[in-house]
């Protein structure tokens, strides 16, 4: 409200999650893709979360959405296969 | 307040959130791996929360926005008698309704999704692969 471009990390939160999203979708390495589309992602959108003055949702995001389900989703890769056929 | 713009960090993020919902909607429909329609599955839900989060963003507000978290050190701020502090709390605090949404969304999104890859491991031990079509397609030829 007082510097003019303090708005600014708000709109490059949302164009790196959208970006991030989209580029999770393309590597055949389904590593890269659950570490990009999990973790990078899940964090985005916590300090997305943050800036938006919900320091509740942004906790629980943290703690689920950017630690557990990667974890979950590294162990499914593992138990399966790595590489998309 | 006095000058209306209409491209504002409300409707930056109700596209943001828009987006996600419609690269969830084609990762799920177009892509054939099961890891990849799980991702797309999240994307979905983290545009859903998104969405009810800008819904509850306050962004015009005299004094600008706050937390929504009433707290001691905030009244004794005001200078003024309790209930006017609280219709000052009231005036610029978020729409607390959606943040409780939010917050239920996420927990019931990672039991979901919990379930979806267990079923997914499940389904590479019976037909040892993650290509959904090559699956359906066996099960279609064998009936």
């Amino acid at each position: 409200m007082s510097l003019p471009f303090a708005d600014l990390p708000i709109y490059a939160l949302i164009v790196a999650s959208v970006a991030i999203a989209i580029l999770s979708l393309l590597p055949r390495d389904l590593y890269k893709a659950v570490i990009v589309g999990g973790g990078i992602e899940g964090l985005a959108l916590t300090v997305l979360f943050m800036r938006l003055l919900t320091p509740d949702v942004a906790i629980t995001q943290a703690i689920l959405a950017s630690a557990l389900l990667p974890a979950l989703m590294f162990i499914t890769v593992y138990k399966t296969s790595r590489w998309e056929s | 307040m006095g000058k209306l713009t209409i491209f504002n960090i409300q409707t930056a993020s109700f596209l943001g959130a828009i987006s996600l919902v419609l690269i969830g909607l084609v990762a799920i429909l177009f892509i054939d791996n099961l890891i990849k329609k799980v991702l797309g599955m999240m994307f979905l839900t983290d545009g859903v929360n998104l969405f009810l989060v800008t819904l509850g963003f306050r962004l015009d507000v005299p004094g600008g926005p706050i937390v929504p978290i009433l707290t001691q050190s905030f009244y004794e701020a005001q200078n003024s008698s309790m209930a006017a502090a609280a219709g000052e709390f009231a005036a610029r605090a978020g729409f607390c309704l959606p943040y409780a949404l939010v917050l239920t969304n996420i927990v019931i999104g990672a039991a979901t999704m919990a379930v979806v890859l267990g079923l997914t491991i499940k389904m590479y031990q019976k037909h040892r692969s993650l290509n959904s079509s090559k699956v359906l397609g066996e099960v279609w030829k064998g009936d």
